[in-house]
């Protein structure tokens, strides 16, 4: 398993070193690597799924609660140790999850390197950002695959380095390296959380490793208010990683960084770290009373609130990184619910189609050189290939059916249905469908149909080279297929035992079989049609209903619009309550600290030497009294001593 | 050796050396003339000399520890005058004085 990480590891430190002498910055290495590294979680993933299914988990046994683990593979090895004290262990540990988020995070990888050769190609840091990427891919493996906390840790945290150096690349424009601090900053408030959940659970486990902590959790091992503790902080991580409501101003923001950077990091990888640790962790998380709640209530809150904002954002960057908060709110939802196999069937399809959607949101960028939907327009017939691309990517988020969006919601609302959450939770979640869809087309019409708004931009814009055009129609393609492994038959020829059900094993259900619930699905389809009829109405010609929508409440369109005035409240919160409070610190620094301590103790002894000094009369017999007065001091002292 | 124990006590040397010592301390406190000052310098050490010498004999006859320090002393105390005499044979040659209460310019 290690050579996984390893290969874009090589590739990394490999380009860093050299890329700026060879031909083409080097992206061919980085690629070749990132090409032999999904080859191998093929591999790998085959064998895994081979010996998963051959332990041939019985039906009985998956109803018991807590009875039926995940099956995974582990191997590990000494990392280092204080004798008598603590043993640290390295290693692996790959199950059905793991696979899923290997498969997703080396293929999206690759395709947004070769998309990245025509959107970037020529540009300054070329090199370096292939560099950065490979580390990114590097620790997000390593990421995946690590079997203890520590280690977990380590790569989650290298994971946001590199994020923010992505964010920045463009690192001659003031906004982008403001947007790369907001994402580090915002990330490090969840990430202290998820470091001191660790080391209570360390505290009260004694072992970094995830499984042993899993079984001590379950076995009521740990003490219930640490338990609680860490299980919220280990959520907050989660929270800021994925930006999840409290946390989620940083990832609009990121859209500053390149757009292959937007597809890559904060849609397909690493923003799904959090539900992957999530899901890692939830049978401690499910231990604790009021936990899946939580997580429920925030993905809910992520849900509705990126849906409604996503609604009046004009730059498409925007509107499509507003519907990955969407989709991780709904993940997150899922997880709450326990249907870890519907959230990560929905990880698995939403990888495929937020890349999509990225990368041909990027071409049209590319090809327009404009952000702005207000100033796009009519682009279908001059973008032949992205225009349709990007209509798959964008219906597959609305969840129409049949593309791969739609069964993986459908999971979702199916895992509610059957959750212990209160139905309130699926009617949240159901209402969420439409204004997503509403979103959906409306970025759609105001990019590709209508009345070019700019015609200098319509001029200009032409389609983008093969390179960008290439990865984008193979994602559409998953896109469009890879919701079907829900099927029993799709899921035994990929490999996968029993169907992806069966596969990722789904915690409150057993390893059931794809069922469809048919009131449900009606349900989302309609309103998802709904949505997307209403869409093309609201927005189609020249957008009439919207504008009359905005006029008719211009308060409300004014809050979507500046996205609940969110950032501003901790804009304020930072300028009253931060900077205040820094304000009395700086004081206390500047007075105490540097006046009296510092200052002070040069000052004090600057004044007793001067004091001092005048003892240097100067003169002979004043030295020479001193001298016999202070013998006879030491001797009466001495023998006043001896007694 | 024997002998003189015999005659005269211990105590005796011992009062010797703490007279001297004593008009030392006195000539060092009291007199402004550098040269005295050396001069009292070296009452000092021979007070200092004497008890080693005595002390020596009386306590520990078969070892000559005492009085091989005792010539040491005497020979540092000869370099240590030899080098005063000189430093206040300059001083006298620079300010024509050797009153050490005129000689004060090193101080704050």
């Amino acid at each position: 398993m290690w050579a996984l990480p390893a290969l874009p590891a090589a590739g990394f430190v490999f380009l860093l070193l050299t890329s700026q002498f060879l031909p083409r910055k080097g992206d061919y290495v980085a690629i070749g690597l990132m090409l032999a590294a999904f080859v191998l979680v093929l591999i790998t993933g085959k064998n895994v799924a081979d010996a998963i299914g051959d332990r041939s988990l019985s039906l009985a046994d998956c109803f018991n609660v807590g009875g039926c683990p995940l099956a995974g593979s582990e191997r590990s090895w000494d990392w280092f140790s204080v004798p008598g004290y603590i043993d640290i262990r390295i290693g692996t540990y790959v199950d059905q999850i793991t696979l899923v988020m290997l498969f997703c995070v080396t293929f999206v990888g690759l395709m947004v390197m070769i998309y990245s050769t025509g959107y970037l190609r020529g540009d300054r840091r070329y090199g370096w950002f292939y560099a950065i990427v490979s580390l990114f891919i590097a620790s997000m493996l390593t990421l995946v695959i690590a079997d203890n906390l520590l280690l977990l840790y380590g790569a989650w945290e290298l994971v946001g380095l590199c994020s923010m150096l992505l964010i920045g690349y463009y690192n001659d424009r003031q906004s982008a390296a403001e947007a790369a601090k907001k994402a580090f900053v915002t990330t490090r408030v969840g990430d202290v959380g998820l470091l001191i959940g660790i080391i209570i659970l360390f505290v009260q486990t004694h072992t970094f490793n995830i499984q042993q902590i899993l079984a001590m959790a379950e076995a009521g091992e740990i003490p219930r208010e640490w338990l609680t503790a860490s299980a919220v902080l280990i959520f907050a991580g989660a929270c800021g990683k994925s930006a999840q409501f409290p946390l989620h101003v940083w990832l609009p923001d990121a859209m500053e960084g390149p757009t292959p950077v937007s597809a890559l990091i904060h849609a397909a990888t690493m923003v799904v770290a959090g539900v992957y640790l999530v899901a890692r962790m939830l049978p401690l998380m499910e231990v604790v009373r009021g936990m899946p709640e939580l997580i429920t209530g925030i993905g809910l809150a992520t849900t509705i609130l990126a849906a409604l904002i996503g609604l009046a954002q004009r730059d498409i960057k925007r509107v499509v990184a507003y519907s990955t908060l969407n989709s991780l709110g709904l993940m997150m939802v899922a997880l709450g619910s326990g249907a870890v196999g519907a959230a990560m069937l929905y990880l698995f399809a939403h990888a495929f189609f937020k890349a999509l959607l990225f990368l041909s949101a990027g071409s049209v960028i590319h090809a327009t050189e404009e952000q702005d939907v207000d100033r796009l327009g009519g682009l279908w017939s001059k973008l032949p290939i992205t225009g349709p691309v990007f209509v798959v990517g964008a219906l597959a988020m609305a969840g129409l059916i049949p593309l791969s969006g739609y069964w993986a919601k459908d999971e979702i609302l199916v895992g509610l249905r059957h959750g212990h959450l209160t139905p309130i939770v699926l009617a949240a979640t159901v209402i969420s469908l439409p204004i997503t869809a509403l979103y959906m087309a409306r970025v759609v019409m105001l990019t590709f149909f209508g009345a070019p708004k700019d015609a200098h931009v319509f001029e200009h814009a032409h389609e983008s080279p093969p390179s960008m055009t290439l990865p984008t129609v193979l994602l559409a393609v998953l896109a469009i297929v890879s919701g079907f492994v829900v099927f029993e038959g799709v899921g035994e020829a990929l490999g996968f035992h029993s169907g992806w059900m069966g596969f990722v094993y789904n915690l409150a259900e057993g390893p059931e079989e794809f069922s469809v619930d048919w009131t449900l699905s009606l349900l989302s389809v309609v309103l998802v049609g709904l949505g997307l009829a209403g869409g093309y109405w609201i927005w189609h010609g020249d957008a009439a209903p919207a504008r009359r929508a905005a006029a008719f409440s211009p308060a409300g369109y004014r809050l979507l619009l500046n996205r609940f005035y969110i950032d501003e409240a901790y804009q304020w919160a930072i300028d009253h309550v931060v900077l205040a409070a820094g304000q009395v610190v700086a004081v206390f620094d500047r007075a105490i600290v540097n006046d009296t301590g510092v200052q002070g103790t040069g000052e004090t002894t600057s004044f007793f030497g001067w004091l001092g000094k005048y003892s240097q009369t100067g003169r002979l017999p004043n030295y020479a009294l001193a001298i016999v007065v202070g013998i006879a001091v030491i001797v009466i002292v001495a023998f006043g001593y001896r007694g | 050796m024997e002998v003189v124990s015999q005659e005269i006590p211990l105590e005796h040397f011992v009062m010797l050396s703490m007279v001297l010592f004593s008009i030392g301390v006195y000539g060092v406190l009291a007199r402004r003339n550098a040269v005295l000052i050396l001069m009292s310098v070296e009452l000092m050490l021979n007070a200092v000399s004497i008890n080693l010498v005595a002390f020596a004999v009386y306590t520990a006859p078969s070892l000559f520890v005492g009085i091989i320090f005792a010539i040491f002393v005497i020979t540092i105390a000869a370099a240590e005058v030899g080098l005063a005499l000189a430093v206040v044979l300059r001083v006298f040659r620079n300010r024509g004085t050797s009153n050490v209460d005129e000689v004060n310019a090193l101080k704050w």
